[in-house]
């Protein structure tokens, strides 16, 4: 019996000093990231049996458990990788935030002080300070474009260079999870199935922090290593293998980096879309669904500037009597193929000055199926079909500039991505600023009658346009014109305010002309104190002439202003409650997992007397001992 | 429940981060009075903001432009009224001449004072605006309108009228073509002209004539023709009417009275004097006679000897056409300067319009984006009490431990 008294106090002992080891474990490593507090399983040892009953034989202990939850811990792993897509993505839009409504550095004020001097040159027009203004005002015009778009270049740059990171970061830790599943399989093998808790929890602490990067999944093998998937699929970590990603330009657009899954033969293209949450997920929204049409909607009012003005300036003359040249330059629609064509197509693109208004802002892609070219507007999905090209839709045209498409060949067309790079001020000479209109109208001095012309407009720059022509009244109901291009029609009917229109200009005349009476319509030589192209250019900063004309261009960046404002509140929004429910999650699991030092402490307490206890139970046993020796001595 | 330890300081911890972030926004936003700082804080704010931003600048833009319409056609409205100053004097100028107790000397000094005028009224036409611009050449403001040539003054500018856009759908004209003002004057009664050739012998005097009844004027020229029959006091005068134009008589051997009317086909004249047999009276279609060409005349009719009867009948027949073109000169005159003032006008009350809309702007573009100080004071102070309160009780919480105990 005595011996059994010293196996129950030594097994007491043992016990005691297993809680106060693991409770001194416990707070050491309290403030430890991954952590998962462990606790001592003790189990009453197999009693003795005897006549007269069973007699307990001690404590044993079963094993050191941690306190972990496989449900809660997923739990935080799903909150965080979004939590932290959405902090990624947060942080790169408000930079963007920062710069489109800037009021000094934003696009509207240059804009609008442009259209200031345009209305400065309507105001003086044959004053060359008003002229130089113009041009100096443009030039600011086209450096303010270029600055934000420099900005939005570098913020892509920048997203570049994060995705390459992260790729490096995801690829170190799956080598390191394969690592410790390597680790964990032996050390269950060599301690006959206990489970290595420390391990475990730094490999749990490293699909963690994955996660913050990629949404990964994990399986549990039977041996108890860890197969970790991404994508749609893609294995990151198999038991003991591990796979890396890496980068590549995106074949359809070489300004993105894209990420590639490395295989023995190469790298292959992970499709974007399915690589979701973390800050790898965050980035790629951020640069799809932000960036691309951030730059995509800035281009697009350079272009419609750049279209729409060219266009007017066009038809008005310039201090030289020419008619007016390019005043900005327009760019092209960029076309990428896709590396993987088979066939040797070069799609190129143009735009169409006559449909600005059909201009989006957003990318499309063609498809050729060996006899339908197919083309995709990636914002809203339409599509539409065409046997040959050329083809001109939504404002640009698409033309194969050589060669031949071979079916399942792919383009991807970004119309107004390099927009406002290419915007540039081609007039330097202000008397290139055309201000007047090229043609003006005259009533004979010998009119005896109350007809009176109009200006007239100029609605196309013809050959002709410029010639004299004379409309002469044979009777006070019908006209005859007479003039080169007209084709000198005779006994034209009269109605009062009717277009005239012959060689690209209308004009009305009204009232009641006299039989005899002539109206003249020619060059307007030295008309330098004309400014009816400049009025009509200075009206284009309200027209409406986006968006299927129901915009302005102020209006379309303000509503590009009001997307990327919607955008970053409605992710500051988001991402403040993902962040709530990643600290409830974590609250929760740490509840169940984390250290409380208070709870250690008592365990101290406890572990420390059961310890004395047990100690106690020694000496008794001792003194017991001692009692039959001196029986002996006796 | 237990909660781990590192929650109480990570919570806490995050507690103080919000709140800091919000203190430092609200301090933002009052160190540069603006609640709106970027699109996200009010999308639709800083979107209207843009839009509203561009109204007023183009509010502002016309409001400058109707005023510089305004400067302009005042000065147009100053010369027009010179010249309708000088073609009053030049009236009142041809009445004293008409005076029969005039000699050639009185008239010589008339058509002297004529002549300054006329050379004033030329130096009215060319005038030009404070940026060396001509007044009255249309689009050609470099070109000098009214040059003197052989074949009298000849206009070189164009009908041309330059714009200003004072508001969104209204461009004013701000300059008139010469040839409205000086050149494009109908003659004499505006519909016909009566005239009588120089080898009239008689002293006829005829009026300018009236249009009695518009719906039967031809358009046709006629001519009168007197025949005296007779002599002395048994002179018997009678007058036939002949459409020149058609070839036929309209009248023929009417008995002629002294001031009385003669009307044919709506329209009305009279001839006063003794006409000579022989004599005939012309009546034309009016065309248009530029105000040089009549003020030459009359200097031209001022210097003509006016010795005998006839000689005097023409000078009053001159004379009488130069009123009746004057008059429709000022007339002329008058209608454009009219246009010109209500114009002028327009712009003004526009620029007035311009002036209220740009307050109402800016109130707008404040509301929509300028700070609430008081409220924002008022936040940053209830923030500092937050923090402070987060701070205080965090302190307090991780104080808390066993550990002291043991």
């Amino acid at each position: 019996m005595a011996s059994s008294i010293f196996n129950i106090g030594i097994s007491g002992l043992q016990a005691a000093q297993a809680g106060l080891v693991t409770t001194g474990h416990n707070i050491a490593n309290a403030n430890t990231p991954g952590y998962t507090r462990q606790e001592v399983d003790f189990t009453n040892a197999t009693p003795q049996a005897t006549g007269s009953g069973f007699y307990g034989s001690g404590v044993s202990i079963v094993t050191v458990r941690r306190l972990y939850s496989q449900f809660l811990n997923t739990e935080v792993l799903s909150a965080g990788t979004q939590s932290s897509a959405l902090d990624a993505y947060y942080s790169q839009i408000q930079q963007l935030d920062n710069i489109v409504a800037d009021p000094t550095a934003g696009l509207s004020p240059a804009l609008q002080d442009f259209f200031t001097a345009v209305q400065g040159l309507a105001t003086t027009p044959n004053v060359a300070s008003s002229r130089q203004a113009l041009i100096s005002s443009a030039e600011s015009l086209k450096s303010r474009f270029d600055v934000i778009d420099q900005r939005l270049r570098d913020l892509r740059d920048g997203v570049n260079d994060d995705i390459g990171a992260t790729a490096t970061e995801i690829s170190n830790y799956a080598t390191q999870i394969a690592d410790l599943n390597q680790r964990i399989i032996v050390a269950r093998g060599a301690s006959g199935g206990q489970p290595p808790n420390d391990l475990m929890d730094q490999r749990d602490q490293l699909v963690a922090l994955l996660n913050k990067d990629i949404r990964a999944t994990v399986v549990t093998q039977d041996d108890g290593a860890y197969n970790v998937f991404i994508g749609s699929g893609q294995p990151l970590v198999a038991g003991v293998l591990s796979y890396s990603l890496g980068t590549l330009t995106d074949p359809l657009d070489s300004s993105k980096i894209t990420i590639g899954y490395k295989t023995p033969t190469g790298t292959v293209q992970l499709p974007e879309a399915t690589l979701t949450g973390g800050k790898l997920g965050g980035l790629l929204s951020f640069r799809s669904q932000t960036l691309d049409p951030a730059q995509n909607a800035l281009g697009r009012v350079a272009i419609a500037l750049t279209e729409t003005f060219n266009a007017q300036h066009a038809l008005g003359q310039d201090l030289n009597g020419q008619l007016g040249g390019d005043f900005f330059s327009l760019g092209t629609p960029r076309v990428s193929g896709s590396l993987k064509n088979t066939g040797n197509a070069i799609i190129s693109g143009t735009f169409d000055p006559a449909n600005v208004a059909g201009l989006t802002t957003s990318d499309y892609q063609l498809g050729y199926d060996g006899t339908n070219y197919t083309l995709l507007r990636l914002k809203d999905g339409n599509v539409r079909t065409f046997a040959t090209l050329p083809q001109t839709v939504d404002g640009f045209t698409l033309t194969v500039a050589s060669g031949t498409a071979a079916a399942g060949d792919s383009f991807l067309i970004r119309p107004t991505a390099d927009g406002a790079q290419a915007f540039d001020v081609l007039i330097s000479d202000p008397s290139k600023v055309a201000a007047a209109a090229p043609i003006r109208t005259a009533q004979a001095a010998a009119n005896t009658g109350t007809g009176k012309v109009s200006a007239g407009s100029v609605d196309t720059a013809g050959a002709n346009l410029q010639q004299p022509v004379t409309i002469t009244f044979t009777s006070p109901t019908t006209f005859n014109v007479t003039g080169t291009g007209t084709g000198n029609p005779t006994g034209v009917a009269y109605t009062a305010g009717q277009d005239i229109t012959y060689n690209g200009w209308t004009i009305q005349v009204t009232g009641a002309p006299a039989t005899g009476d002539a109206f003249t319509v020619g060059p307007n030589t030295g008309g330098t104190g004309d400014n009816r192209n400049a009025l009509l250019l200075a009206s284009l900063q309200t027209d409406k002439t986006l968006d299927g004309g129901t915009t302005s261009y102020q209006s379309a960046y303000a509503a590009f202003v009001s997307d990327v404002g919607t955008q970053t509140r409605q992710l500051q929004v988001t991402s403040q409650a993902q962040a709530t429910v990643l600290t409830q999650a974590t609250t929760a699991q740490q509840s169940q997992s984390g250290v409380n030092l208070d709870e250690e402490a008592a365990n101290l307490i406890r572990f420390q007397q059961a310890y004395q206890a047990s100690g106690k139970v020694l000496q008794i046993a001792s003194t017991l001992f001692d009692t039959l020796l001196a029986l002996g001595n006796n | 429940m237990r909660i781990a330890t590192s929650t109480i300081f990570d919570q806490s911890v995050d507690a103080m981060n919000r709140q800091q972030v919000q203190m430092l926004k609200t301090q933002q936003q009052i160190s540069a009075n603006r609640r709106v700082l970027t699109p996200s804080d009010d999308p639709i704010a800083s979107a209207r903001a843009l839009e509203v931003s561009q109204a007023d600048s183009i509010n502002t833009q016309y409001g400058l432009n109707a005023q510089t319409a305004s400067s302009r056609l005042a000065q147009t409205d100053q010369a027009l009224g010179s010249i309708g100053d000088l073609l009053q004097s030049l009236r009142q100028n041809a009445i004293t001449a008409g005076n029969g107790s005039f000699t050639a000397a009185d008239r010589a000094t008339v058509a002297n004072d004529v002549q300054s005028s006329y050379d004033q009224l030329m130096g009215i036409a060319n005038s030009t605006d404070g940026e060396g611009n001509y007044l009255f050449s249309g689009y050609q403001v470099n070109v000098k309108p009214f040059v003197t040539t052989a074949t009298g003054v000849q206009y070189q500018g164009d009908d041309g009228q330059r714009l200003v856009q004072i508001s969104s759908g209204r461009q004013i004209g701000v300059s008139e073509s010469g040839a409205d003002i000086f050149t494009r004057v109908r003659a004499s009664n505006g519909t016909f002209t009566v005239s009588a050739p120089t080898t009239n012998t008689g002293s006829g005097v005829y009026t300018q004539g009236t249009v009695t009844n518009p719906a039967a004027i031809t358009g046709h020229q006629y001519r009168i023709a007197f025949t005296v029959t007779g002599t002395g006091t048994s002179a018997v005068t009678t007058y036939d009417v002949l459409d020149v134009t058609a070839g036929t008589t309209v009248a023929t051997a009417q008995p002629y009275t002294k001031d009385g009317a003669i009307a044919f086909d709506g329209m009305s004249l009279q001839v006063d004097g003794d006409p000579a047999n022989g004599d005939v009276v012309q009546i034309d279609p009016s065309t248009n006679q530029d105000i040089f060409k009549t003020i030459s005349n009359l200097i031209a009719a001022l210097r003509a000897p006016a010795t005998d009867a006839a000689s005097t009948a023409r000078l009053q027949n001159s004379l009488n056409d130069a009123i009746a073109n004057l008059d429709q000169g000022l007339n002329n005159v008058n209608a454009v300067r009219a246009g010109v003032g209500t114009r002028e006008r327009e712009s003004d009350d526009l620029k007035a319009t311009s002036d209220s809309l740009s307050v109402q702007f800016k109130t707008n573009l404040s509301d929509l984006q300028d700070l609430d100080y008081a409220q924002a004071v008022s936040d940053l102070i209830q923030q500092q009490n937050s923090l402070t309160a987060a701070q205080k009780t965090f302190l307090q919480t991780a104080q808390l431990s066993i550990f002291n105990y043991l």
